[in-house]
């Protein structure tokens, strides 16, 4: 055997990549799995046990790092604790044809590491939603066909959450909850008796307690630093670096190595399938390539989009199993217009200890049972209530001994949310290749043009309103509702660029995320989306990716791959 | 917490990740959280401090106002905790050039406005005078309302960050728990000595 060549190879190593290296090399086969990014392993977390007071300027974040990642910093979440998980964007550029923001870490994890955590089931409502809408095209998988895998992912990733029945959001096999504060118990009961909504604690993939197998030794129950984005030492949230890897490392069937970009998947016409990848070293450019029998593409959507577009051939004039047209098309995110905030009276006796990596989640309720909007689809908020600290004194005429006794007191009770609404798949959303724009690699630009549109305009105001109304319904004060000038991309949850389906003419990959025209090619990242529910996307991604994974295994024994 | 006293914590912390991971935690993770107890940043507010973004002269002020919104009393003031400095720094870090220059002007027209007020040079007015100026200064500023934020709130707003997120302003008002271990999300005030470190 070659020393370049393996069983599988799996492109990425985040969420999707993770779970592709872990079931292919348990079920036995040889497997290089590749990342872009630098390698880290499950400890390497720089900053993570440091004190705010090890943290320069207040772990504010800084001008240079607002003139090295423009584009990270759009969101608020790059601070000098974290900033070493963005990518430099003046490294890594990409063409916004439309403001869109892209997110990204480019390091072994990836963005497993920088997750929110939220973990929430798809439910039939959104698997049948295309099909009797009439949108797009019908997912090719039902509820009942994933709900087994998503069990398996819960399991083993370790999610916690509450039972609450919502045919709109499955329940799962969960760890104990977390707690709700004292408000948000006040909030969830005024909201079920004025407006019979509901209100749950978030599902996280933080451990609540052990984890029900013994395959992950090296995690521990979670720590309420609610540091999580740094990474966790203790591996209480469940990451690739925490979790799948390891698991994958213990098999003694991978190979994992860092800074290697894969920027093509090699078409053998010959023999009508896909042999391997070229890859350049990010440190040395030295290409290289490497094979195998089957190639698992976990590059996460935009990533796995550009590699196969960048996939040409005579087979593929257009980029790799594009026979559809629709690769790189059907771009969403999660629409994010903004949210709602209030001060909350009394509860003055009572507070919360630790820091809790988590809040409220109030499922959606808009086009649910008899509920009927002008527009399609629906929205869930998540929020939290706390009570004020120290900045509540910024703008303040209080000084000297006054002013640090007040300070020793805990502030009034605030509680926020915000909103997260479906996206349409849109043709029109797409992303293509630059061609005349390079990077310093010499690979051209990604082009994206993505936007909202008619469907999330209408919704955006009940999603405004809405928050707005169910605080002045709690009866809470100083009601103020947030608008949010929201570019697609910046809830991190692209998705949708290589759509599933079942006709070859009208999607790229099957109900098994196999690319139609080329079977030893599967891509599991958020690329296979055909809808994009409301839901974070993260647990549906660990499902399929497993339920590709043992579908490939199944047919390489038969010899069909 | 004294050097040795937080090396010794910072260790206790490590080792029981170290248990946590069965002993899993790499080199270079442990050299990387060792590193962040050796490596003491300059210790900022002592003497002999320089001041990068700021004049000498503008320096002293701020770091009397500091001191003035957040004395030594009992416990430590926004000068034993390094105030002055972490302004000095977090200034030039933080803040754009527009931003900084507004600051520095904004320090000018204190003074000015202070010696219009007190006859002389604020730094050398007592105390009281000080700090009923300083007072007197928020006061008009909150009632101001629009516009960019004036002086001495940008002054306050740094005094508070830097103070409220050095180790003796967050261990002498705060209880501050590294590794919390549990959350519980309803308990009574007065079961704590002193609020959590809630920010």
């Amino acid at each position: 055997m070659e020393t370049n060549s393996f069983d599988a190879i799996v492109v990425g190593t985040g969420i999707s990549g993770g779970w592709a290296a872990k079931e292919l090399t348990e079920k036995g086969l040889k497997t290089l799995v590749l990342d872009r990014g630098r390698m880290v392993r499950h400890g390497e977390y720089p900053t993570a046990t440091k004190t705010p007071w090890e943290l320069p300027n207040g772990n504010r974040i800084t001008q240079e790092i607002r003139r090295r990642k423009p584009v990270q910093s759009r969101t608020s979440y790059p601070t000098p604790a974290n900033e070493h998980w963005f990518v430099d964007d003046i490294e890594h550029p990409y063409v916004e044809s439309q403001p869109f923001d892209w997110l990204r870490g480019y390091h072994v994890g990836g963005r497993s590491l920088l997750w929110a955590r939220q973990s929430y089931r798809l439910s039939p409502l959104d698997f049948e939603a295309n099909a009797k809408e009439g949108i797009a095209i019908p997912w090719p998988v039902s509820y009942d066909e994933i709900a087994p895998w998503y069990d398996k992912v819960e399991t083993f990733a370790g999610i916690s959450g509450s039972t609450d029945g919502l045919a709109q959001l499955p329940d799962g096999q969960f760890l104990p909850p977390m707690e709700l504060n004292c408000v948000e118990m006040d909030f969830q009961k005024r909201l079920g008796d004025k407006l019979q909504r509901r209100l749950i604690i978030g599902r996280t993939a933080n451990l609540t307690a052990p984890l029900k197998h013994n395959e992950s030794p090296q995690r521990a129950t979670c720590q309420y630093r609610n540091l999580c984005i740094r990474g966790c030492p203790y591996g209480g949230y469940f990451s690739s670096v925490s979790a799948t890897l390891p698991s994958a490392e213990r098999t003694g069937n991978m190979t994992l190595l860092a800074d290697q970009i894969v920027y093509e998947v090699i078409y053998d016409n010959d023999k009508g399938k896909a042999t391997g990848v070229r890859v350049l070293d990010a440190n040395t450019g030295k290409q290289s390539e490497y094979f195998a029998k089957v190639i698992f593409m976990c590059a996460s959507a935009l990533g796995s989009a550009f590699i196969l577009l960048n996939s040409t051939s005579t087979r593929f004039p257009n980029g790799f199993g594009n026979d559809s047209g629709e690769l790189g098309h059907n771009i969403m995110d999660h629409n994010k217009p903004g949210g709602s905030s209030a001060s909350v009276e009394g509860f003055l006796d009572t507070a919360y200890t630790g820091r809790r990596p988590n809040g409220f989640y109030i499922p959606r309720y808009r086009n649910v049972g008899k509920d009927k909007r002008d527009y399609l689809r629906g929205f869930g908020y998540q929020g939290r209530a706390q009570r004020a600290g120290y900045s509540r004194f910024n703008d303040s005429a209080l000084i000297g001994a006054e002013l640090k006794q007040a300070v020793r007191e805990p502030g009034p009770w605030g509680i926020s949310m915000t909103a997260f609404g479906e996206i349409l798949p849109y043709h029109e959303n797409h992303a293509t290749l630059d061609r005349t724009k390079k990077d310093k690699h010499g690979l051209p630009m990604l082009a994206i043009s993505a936007v909202v549109r008619d469907n999330e305009l209408k919704m955006q105001e009940d999603m405004r309103n809405d928050a707005g109304e169910m605080l002045e319904a709690a009866g809470y004060k100083n009601v103020s509702v947030r608008s949010d000038n929201y570019n697609v991309g910046n809830s991190i949850h692209e998705m949708g660029t290589a759509r599933m389906g079942a006709d070859p003419r009208k999607s790229v990959l099957n109900k098994f995320n196999q690319v139609h025209a080329c079977k030893n090619v599967f891509v599991t990242d958020g690329s296979f989306m055909v809808s994009s529910a409301c839901q974070n996307p993260s647990l549906t991604y660990m499902a399929f990716t497993a339920r590709a994974v043992d579908h490939a295994v199944a047919e390489l024994k038969k010899g069909n791959l | 917490m004294n050097d040795s006293q937080e090396l010794v914590k910072r260790r206790e912390i490590l080792k029981r990740a170290a248990w946590l991971l069965g002993g899993a935690v790499s080199a270079p993770a442990a050299l990387a959280i060792m590193q962040g107890c050796s490596a003491k940043e300059a210790v900022p507010g002592a003497a002999g401090y320089l001041p990068k973004t700021l004049s000498a002269d503008q320096f002293a002020l701020i770091a009397d106002i500091a001191e003035i919104m957040i004395p030594r009393t009992d416990t430590s003031g926004a000068k034993d905790a390094g105030v002055p400095a972490f302004i000095d720094q977090a200034l030039g870090a933080v803040y754009d050039t527009e931003t900084q220059r507004r600051f520095t002007s904004g320090c000018g027209e204190f003074q000015a406005a202070a010696q219009a007020a007190g006859d002389k040079p604020f730094l050398e007015q007592d105390l009281a005078a000080r700090t009923a100026f300083v007072q007197k200064t928020l006061e008009n500023a909150l009632a101001e309302g629009a516009g960019p934020k004036p002086f001495i709130l940008m002054a306050r707003e740094l005094t508070l960050l830097g103070f409220f997120t050095s180790e003796v302003g967050i261990n002498e008002n705060m209880d501050y728990v590294a590794v919390p271990g549990a959350f519980h999300g309803c308990v009574p005030v007065s079961q704590m000595k002193k609020p959590v470190y809630w920010e």
